[in-house]
């Protein structure tokens, strides 16, 4: 579950990102965020795995405000929420495989147990078979499902992901957003940042639009432009 | 517990993997840092010596106050044993008349006919001093000399004490300013290399940061390569300074004998310690400080 109350974030470049923002996302909701460039859904994002702080309001995730908590514990909120990128972010000297690894590695959680995790997940992202290709070996679409693949190795029940389709063909895309439903499907609370009004108004699922850091509407079942 | 092994070994294969991708700084920062302590060691080593010139010859410059004849004995030797519990002061001897004769008379043999024609012995007794640390020499010599109704007239060589004391001083603040100096450089060297191997892990460390790695987890391997750059500097040093040790202390020993040169084993076997300890100490602080500056984790 995730609870923003009224928050407000300024950049010091003096850019209003949010304006007192208030909205409850539910367990196991699937959620677009929608609106125009720069209207503050990377920021509403980078607050819920508390990359950035906002000046005014709380962020609750699984009910711990995360804007309260010390830097101590930002490690063990990250581990519950998977973030994937529009440029996916991944090691180019790292494997598919290492890549995804290098989380479990990253907290010390990669043993034998947790190497059966890495093939669920390469398995479920369907690139089993690619394992061992690195990043600049694969297609765009095949590098975003490396970086879900890394995102839910962990089993985060929170996946967001900002613009994940933003770098991907329209048949790419698709597949992306299937795997997300799936991803979904399985338990996870999944909240997408997106431009693409194909997908938004086809999948017809709960969609937040953000215009000027405000929330100018939040309805279930709804389209791009509402 | 696993888990923390995991990280261990996590840690320490990414600090090993970083300085070889690194390589070339991690040589310049290991050889700086390796200079920097040989010079340290070699700046030690002199002012040990100094030092030990300074106490040698301090030691064989005494402080003679020459008591009157008709000083009271009980009150001779009540100064002496006052004397005795000063601080740098090291020996106090009382010389009788007679012994003074002597020591006259085994010193200018040939000249003993002097005394004979005297009849009476004119020497003075006296109470000698030998000292520990030359520098208190002049107050202390002022003050006998106050004892006007003791001691006859007080005998210092203090142009000879002075120099040597201020060769000293001289050579131990130049001594502290050199070590500073060269501490700095090699701390900045080292604090450089790891703020370029925090650019360039920086994508590497930006995932491990949004993952939910821990800032340890983070700047372990970084801390652990200055750590490494310094005791490796260090231990090339203390080699370097094992093999001069060995290859000059002896033709050094024998040219200049009369030189006090610190030359024992456990002098060289303590100050090749002390410098592992300052290469490892300097290394892992230069990173420290580049990991905190550079590292916002």
């Amino acid at each position: 579950m995730i609870v923003l109350q009224n928050v407000s974030k300024v950049y010091p470049n003096g850019t209003r990102a949010l304006d007192d923002v208030s909205l409850q996302i539910e367990e196991r909701e699937f959620v677009f965020l929608v609106g125009p460039s720069g209207a503050g859904k990377t920021t509403l994002i980078r607050l819920i795995n508390r990359d950035t702080s906002p000046d005014s309001g709380n962020v609750f995730v699984e009910n711990t405000d995360v804007t309260r908590i010390s830097r101590r514990e930002i490690p063990k909120l990250r581990r519950r929420v998977g973030v994937i990128y529009q440029d996916y972010k991944l090691l180019p000297g790292l494997s598919v495989r290492q890549n995804v690894e290098f989380v479990l590695k990253s907290t010390g959680e990669f043993n034998g147990r947790t190497s059966k995790w890495v093939d669920e997940a390469l398995a479920l992202v369907q690139l089993s078979d690619r394992a061992d290709h690195h990043p600049h070996e694969l297609s765009g679409g095949e590098q975003q499902r490396t970086a879900i693949a890394r995102a839910i190795v962990r089993r985060c029940p929170i996946l967001v992901a900002d613009e994940p389709t933003g770098n991907l063909d329209h048949a790419t895309s698709w597949d992306t957003i299937q795997l997300l439903v799936r991803i979904n499907a399985l338990g996870a609370t999944v909240l997408m940042a997106t431009h693409n009004r194909e997908i938004v108004d086809t999948m017809r699922r709960r969609v937040i639009e953000i215009a000027n850091g405000k929330v100018v509407r939040d309805e279930l079942g709804g389209g791009y432009d509402g | 517990m696993t888990a923390k092994l995991n990280v261990l070994r996590y840690v320490l294969g990414a600090a090993m993997l970083g300085l070889w991708r690194n390589r070339t700084m991690t040589l310049g920062a290991v050889v700086t840092t390796a200079v920097m302590l040989v010079t340290l060691a070699a700046f030690l080593a002199i002012n040990d010596t100094l030092n030990e010139m300074v106490t040698a010859l301090g030691r064989k410059s005494n402080l003679i106050a020459y008591v009157r004849d008709d000083a009271r004995p009980s009150r001779v030797t009540e100064i002496m044993q006052d004397l005795e519990q000063r601080p740098g002061v090291g020996e106090v001897v009382f010389v009788t008349k007679e012994d003074a004769l002597r020591i006259f008379q085994e010193r200018f043999f040939d000249q003993r006919d002097v005394i004979d024609i005297l009849q009476a012995n004119p020497l003075p007794a006296s109470v000698e001093l030998r000292m520990d640390d030359p520098a208190v020499l002049p107050a202390l010599a002022d003050e006998l000399r106050g004892m006007t109704g003791v001691f006859e007239s007080v005998a210092v060589p203090l142009d000879v004490v002075e120099r040597l004391v201020s060769i000293s001083n001289v050579s131990r603040a130049a001594g502290t300013a050199m070590i500073v100096a060269l501490t700095a450089v090699a701390l900045f060297v080292i604090a450089n290399t790891i703020r370029i191997a925090v650019y360039a892990r920086r994508q590497e460390i930006e995932i491990m940061k949004l993952v939910g790695a821990t800032d340890w987890f983070v700047r372990g391997p970084f801390i652990i390569e200055g750590a490494f750059i310094g005791l490796v500097g260090a231990t090339l040093a203390a080699v370097a300074l094992v093999v001069m040790y060995l290859q000059v202390a002896p033709t050094i020993t024998r040219l200049i004998s009369f030189l006090p040169i610190a030359t024992d084993v456990s002098f060289v076997r303590n100050l090749a310690v002390f410098i592992v300890l300052v290469g490892l100490v300097v290394g892992s602080i230069g990173s420290y400080v580049s990991v905190r500056r550079y590292l916002a984790v």
